[in-house]
């Protein structure tokens, strides 16, 4: 369990996160929603331990910050990636907390082939990263979080850079890894995607967590509405599958519309 | 599907090793007197192979000098690819963050004050100018590596400044002219067995620091939030690898001046050749570059023999051609 009290962000005299306290669970999939801007990446990597903040998190009773004990992947929108960087290398890179700097036992060489397998990257593997197509590189940060092995792994915006194939397919290795009882917290601009796969939903708007609870209640809430300045509409599918489209006439922000 | 191969191969670490042993074995055996392998070993384990006055041209002339231009060439190489990994910039090179221009303006200093007992002063200056120029640069950049790009631009910033100063101090003592030219174009001339003991001491402190962080430095090519989540503190570990490097440079510029392309030409052969960067590849680099110090010193005594060529002046042309050929080749595989 994740527990964020009274959590408070500032860059110099600018805060970005305020006051925010929520619970995550673990091993579910909880998905981050909110216009650009709202602090959504700002929070992941407060929970991942690298951005003061007032307040506290703890993963398990452990404050976060600095903390180097848990085993957290991170997969971030805007990766650096290293040019003449190998795909073997790059997501060799993953297992380095499990098995110590630079130690590659044959085992671990074994698993990480099996997870280029997985994530259709097998046979690329002396390719360079940077010379990867868009879906390409998303993939291999996936494979080299996986290689991770962690307890919590904290996607920013994992699929923006996808296909609609590519999307589905990224998703899908990630909630593999929530199956295996990894916790997962993503962001997600996608909000139609993230009813699909999140159990959980938290609103963040303006710094401040206006709603979290089980997707299916967030996606019907004003709140959601509110945050996007009502300029989104939700539709639900005969399966009972929300859908969720922008809009775009400004002029009926007064009267938003119901649901079809 | 078979595991996937190892990242880094030990035996081209092995096969650097030797072919340094070789190459210091053949700068030692060509000169203008030639000795042969076996009585050049045979000497250095203490046996008698040689003659009295060969004995000293092999101990005290030809082997400070070879074990010198190996301390520099695996230095700066080592270091180069350091500072290229922590700055994310392929084409960032030792005396980036100002340590060559500040070694420099020490070394005018020195040239220009001294009149004559050029040696004494001129290594603590050079020193003591690299290390003060790159303190300047953290200082200026604030907030300690909060931001690499700021430390590189700051670092440009003191060097231009410790260059004009430079300039200035040589345009008010032009007899000084010579003498500063010659010394930035690098030279192993003043090799001695003290200078061999005090520059090895740093030296090997300096590339046995960096080969035991290499390791986790890999993590520094990623985004900071990526590294923290690899296991390693990268504001601590971009401090080490900085120092260690600085150290190493500063080191060498004042044994030698300003040897160029070095830091540059020889990570990316070893990065090329290996298609690997990872940085397990530095005591490889290192070694390599010792090698390619050695050969590039038996150049400059020997091709113009008995002038001397300015050691600099060979590491670019050589090295440059040869680079650009690797980096071609590079482009039309991968392409």
């Amino acid at each position: 369990m994740i527990s964020i009290k009274d959590l408070t962000v500032s860059y110099g005299n600018r805060t970005i996160l305020h006051d925010i306290s929520m619970e995550i669970v673990d091993g579910s999939w909880t998905c981050l929603v909110g216009p650009n801007g709202a602090g959504k990446t700002t929070l992941l990597k407060a929970l991942l331990g690298t951005c003061e903040y007032a307040g506290s998190i703890t993963d398990n009773g452990e404050e976060v910050f600095k903390n180097h004990n848990r085993n957290v992947a991170f997969v971030p929108q805007n990766p650096h990636v290293p040019v003449g960087m190998s795909v073997a290398e790059y997501v060799m890179l993953g297992r380095s907390k499990r098995d110590g700097w630079g130690n590659e036992s044959l085992s671990s060489r074994t698993f990480i082939a099996s997870i280029l397998q997985q994530t259709q990257l097998y046979g690329m593997q002396d390719r360079p990263v940077s010379q990867l197509s868009g879906g390409e590189t998303q993939r291999a940060l996936i494979a080299r979080a996986l290689a991770q092995e962690p307890s919590l792994i904290l996607l920013d915006e994992p699929t923006s850079a996808l296909d609609l194939h590519h999307q589905i397919s990224v998703l899908n290795d990630i909630e593999i890894l929530k199956n295996r009882g990894v916790t997962v917290v993503s962001t997600m601009h996608d909000i139609t995607l993230a009813a699909m796969y999140a159990q959980y939903i938290a609103i963040i708007h303006e710094g401040r967590v206006t709603m979290t609870g089980p997707s299916d209640t967030v996606i019907h809430s004003a709140e959601l509405r509110n945050a996007f300045d009502n300029r989104i509409n939700v539709f639900t599918l005969d399966s009972g599958r929300p859908v969720i489209v922008a809009d775009k006439a400004i002029n009926e922000r007064e009267t938003p519309r119901t649901e079809a | 599907m078979s595991p996937i191969s190892r990242i880094w191969n030990w035996r081209i670490t092995v096969g650097a090793l030797i072919l340094l042993v070789v190459v210091g074995l053949l700068a030692i055996s060509i000169g203008p007197i030639s000795i042969s392998f076996p009585r050049i070993i045979k000497t250095l384990l203490g046996l008698h192979g040689l003659s009295g006055e060969q004995r000293t041209l092999v101990l005290d002339l030809r082997l400070p000098r070879v074990i010198l231009a190996a301390l520099v060439g695996a230095a700066l190489s080592c270091s180069g690819a350091v500072y290229q990994t922590v700055f994310r910039n392929p084409l960032a090179d030792p005396y980036l963050l100002g340590a060559a221009s500040g070694a420099g303006l020490g070394a005018t200093i020195a040239i220009t004050a001294s009149h004559g007992n050029v040696y004494g002063l001129l290594p603590i200056f050079s020193f003591v100018g690299g290390i003060l120029a790159v303190l300047t640069s953290f200082f200026i950049s604030g907030r300690f590596f909060a931001e690499p790009n700021t430390l590189l631009l700051s670092g440009i910033a003191v060097g231009s400044f410790a260059t004009a100063v430079q300039t200035f101090i040589q345009q008010r003592h032009s007899d000084a002219l010579r003498p500063v030219y010659s010394w930035i174009l690098g030279e192993l001339t003043a090799a001695s067995w003290r200078v061999v003991s005090w520059s090895a001491f740093y030296i090997v402190l300096a590339i046995a620091t960096m080969v035991f962080i290499s390791k986790k430095l890999d993590g520094l090519m990623l985004s900071d939030e990526e590294a923290f989540s690899l296991g390693i503190n990268p504001q601590r570990l971009r401090i080490i690898a900085v120092v260690a490097a600085t150290l190493a440079t500063a080191t060498a510029v004042s044994a030698s001046g300003l040897i160029g392309f070095v830091g540059i030409v020889v990570p990316h052969l070893v990065r090329g050749i290996t298609r690997r960067v990872t940085n397990r590849s530095l005591l490889t680099i290192a070694l390599a570059g010792a090698a390619f110090l050695v050969l590039a010193d038996l150049g400059a005594r020997t091709l113009l023999s008995p002038a001397e060529l300015p050691i600099g002046v060979i590491t670019a042309f050589v090295g440059a051609p040869f680079f650009l050929f690797v980096l071609r080749n590079k482009r039309v595989s991968s392409s």
